[in-house]
């Protein structure tokens, strides 16, 4: 009886250790399954794939919506951010955004110097910009002024809105722009008989016109509208101004070595799969980012 | 037979029912909660129920046009012909003036004091949230770089604007400051004329003056579903928070409004006698007042003046002058509209309310207010824009907050017009008496002439 029970656990563990040794080798002579690399024929397009990402330039001052610093997510999100993503996805690889530039104007120059694959982040275009790298319009945006309704109303009298342009343009009013952006040129073209003052930051600009130390501010309409957006009880004092028929083109950027290359991909990109959008649409999209803040509340 | 009375029948009953709605009764247990639930539980249908009281006041003011036209052009020609001689005609005119102008100041000042001591257009922080959120998108301006140039401005614009071009034209077009202008001068001319050769238009223009008098009356049966569809589309249109916002705007008209009726009651003690007071039932300034205030017209309220006066034993072709000059020029409830409006765009733009501001404010007030003559309803809203650019302030956003509430601030406005007419009427008009002999004589011989 002893003997037969010996017989039956030796029976037993020799049963499992043939199993274990046949899985084993089972996996050990089951094919790996490997990712299939093919290369493809666009030297630059390899290159990304053989580094993994694609570098995006970005400027360094959050813009929500289009693309801000998520302290929830740990990471960067926006309109923009989601736009470059999106490319970098159907390339094959993962996007890394670069955030050092000091200024626009700044990034536009590193982006010339082949530092970025793209940069994108609301930037105008403007003859300056073209001179350091290829633009490729993805947005468009009134330009707007956000003014003192008071300063306006001396100026128009009588005269409908229809015709207030004119009046408006030959103005002496003082105007806030952003430090070395686009609205600097844009300001002295438009607005040749008005002082212009840069400010470092948008909410400067904002803080000046509050203060009275000027009499409108200048950027496109979705920034302009969402400080009256953001703060209604600020409509009965200042306007937005918006210019129907001045457009402010937004592109994304690549430097004239890439650009021969990307062109085509991000050209189709942008008209089959993103269309040019406008400030409407973008506020009505992001609405979100146009509601009352907390401290109008 | 019987179905000609049954309907006859239907319709007295229909029109007695209607007519009680336009009460201070009906307009305060009916048609305002009506309104009110029409515009809170159904906000979505408030672009259906503005269109449809806008459509039915076309229709109300389909007779306007040609009753302004025979008023002003019978008055014009009573006023300088049938009289005891050229002193009484001067006497009257010059009463009806002095009267106005007195009139004229004193309701503005009492407006102007009026809105210093109820401060319209003082916001707490809440209300120009509202007010702000209002305004978002409404108030932006748009403009185009590719403006032509209007060329030259004309500075006789504004007359030409009051001058009639082709009675006829004018009065198809609804320019009724045109047809104003345009009655007085036929007026004047029929006056120029001998008694056969005026006496035909002069019986065609009674006869329109009569009908459209009465199609005025009748259509003023539907006034109450008028202003169910207007207050109703503005409280679906504006939140809560800006009827708060503007509510001590409301109540500044609304005062202003009761304290006309208040100097219009002492008017008619002070300037009548007790026998001409004994013919009539009660004050007549009240009903006049409760007619305006439901219907939303002063105009409706001219065949109310005129009975009322006629009543009384007053000069019936006097009374007629004096009503359709105050109501259609001089129209008082528009001046004291103006002069709260401004006083509210002052204290919205927190504009500091030196002597000198309130001295422009009443100015202003009074010279917008005439010039608003022959406009009825929203289209009064506008006029004050003058006033706001002379002052500096921006004229969109508090256009945009006054014709939010115009609907409900017409009301009053319409009383205000209707009671003060009322009140000058009864300061300017002659009593009729015993002396009729000389007016018959006076008529022959201007026939034998």
């Amino acid at each position: 009886m002893v003997l037969l029970q010996q017989l039956f656990r030796s029976i037993k563990r020799i049963f499992f250790n043939v199993i274990i040794f046949s899985l084993t080798l089972c996996c050990l002579s089951m094919p790996a399954i490997a990712v299939e690399t093919i290369p493809v024929e666009i030297p630059y397009f390899q290159k990304i794939l053989d580094r993994g990402y694609f570098k995006v330039g970005i400027p360094s001052i959050d813009t929500p919506p289009f693309f801000y610093f998520d302290q929830k997510t740990d990471q960067m999100e926006g309109s923009d951010i989601d736009i470059v993503r999106n490319l970098a996805k159907n390339i094959g690889v993962r996007a890394v955004f670069d955030r050092n530039s000091k200024s626009y104007n700044g990034l536009l120059k590193r982006t010339g110097n082949d530092e970025f694959d793209l940069t994108i982040g609301k930037l105008s275009t403007f003859y300056k910009r073209m001179q350091d790298a290829h633009p490729h319009e993805y947005m468009q945006f009134r330009h707007a002024l956000l003014a003192n309704r008071k300063i306006i109303s001396r100026l128009q009298g009588q005269v409908p809105d229809n015709k207030l342009a004119p009046i408006l343009l030959s103005s002496g009013i003082k105007i806030g722009v952003i430090y070395d952006s686009s609205y600097v040129q844009f300001a002295s073209d438009l607005f040749p008989s008005a002082t212009t003052l840069t400010f470092e930051d948008w909410e400067s600009c904002k803080t000046a016109l509050l203060e009275k130390r000027v009499d409108a501010i200048y950027r496109d309409a979705t920034e302009v509208k969402k400080i009256v957006y953001e703060e209604p009880n600020l409509s009965l004092d200042y306007v937005p101004i918006l210019f129907d028929d001045k457009i402010d083109h937004i592109s994304m950027y690549v430097s004239s070595k890439i650009n021969p290359d990307i062109s085509p991909m991000l050209d189709f990109y942008i008209s089959q799969d993103l269309g040019i959008k406008s400030d409407s649409q973008i506020i009505d999209e992001y609405s979100e980012f146009f509601k009352p803040s907390n401290k109008s509340n | 037979m019987l179905l000609k009375n049954n309907f006859t029948f239907k319709y007295s009953v229909i029109r007695g029912s209607l007519k009680k709605l336009r009460s201070l009764k009906a307009f305060v247990f009916y048609i305002l909660p009506i309104s009110l639930v029409l515009g809170l539980v159904f906000p979505q249908a408030s672009g259906s129920l503005n269109s449809l009281g806008l459509s039915l006041i076309q229709l109300i003011s389909f007779p306007a046009i040609p009753l302004v036209l025979a008023a002003v052009v019978l008055s014009t020609h009573s006023i300088l012909t049938i009289s005891k001689s050229k002193n009484q005609t001067f006497n009257f005119t010059s009463r009806l003036f002095i009267t106005l102008s007195i009139l004229v100041i004193f309701v503005s000042l009492f407006a102007l004091l009026l809105a210093l001591y109820q401060k319209p257009g003082v916001l707490s922080p809440e209300g120009k949230l509202s007010i702000g959120r209002y305004m978002l998108d409404i108030a932006d301006i748009n403009i185009s770089l590719a403006t032509i140039d209007g060329g030259l401005t004309d500075n006789f614009k504004w007359f030409k604007d009051i001058l009639p071009i082709n009675i006829i034209n004018d009065a198809s077009s609804n320019e009724t400051l045109k047809v104003i202008t345009g009655s007085c001068l036929m007026g004047w001319g029929l006056s120029l004329l001998t008694i056969e050769k005026a006496e035909p238009l002069l019986s065609f223009i009674r006869s329109v003056y009569e009908v459209s008098l009465k199609v005025l009356d009748e259509l003023l049966l539907i006034a109450p579903l008028v202003i169910i569809c207007l207050i109703a589309g503005s409280f679906a249109t504006i939140s809560s928070e800006m009827i708060v916002a503007l509510l001590n705007l409301t109540i500044c008209m609304l005062l202003v409004s009761i304290a006309s009726l208040g100097v219009s009651r002492l008017i008619y003690k002070r300037f009548t006698s007790s026998a001409e007071r004994q013919k009539l039932p009660d004050n007549p300034a009240d009903s006049v007042y409760l007619l305006g205030l439901s219907t939303g017209s002063s105009l409706a309220c001219y065949p109310a003046i005129i009975k009322s006066m006629e009543g009384m034993g007053r000069d019936t072709d006097q009374s007629e002058v004096a009503a359709s000059l105050s109501l259609l020029v001089t129209n008082m409830g528009n001046i004291i509209y103006n002069i709260v409006a401004i006083m509210f765009a002052l204290n919205l733009f927190e504009v500091k309310l030196s002597p000198s501001i309130l001295l422009e404010t009443l100015i202003l007030g009074i010279v917008t207010g005439i010039s608003a003559a022959g406009l009825t309803g929203v289209s009064v809203v506008p006029t004050i824009g003058l006033a706001l650019t002379a002052l500096a302030l921006p004229i969109p956003p508090v256009l945009v907050l006054l014709l939010a509430v115009d609907p409900i601030l017409t009301l009053p406005r319409a009383a205000t017009t209707a009671v003060l007419s009322m009140a000058i009427c009864t300061i300017c008009s002659d009593r009729k008496n015993s002396d009729d002999s000389e007016i018959n004589t006076y008529k022959a011989n201007l026939i034998e002439n």
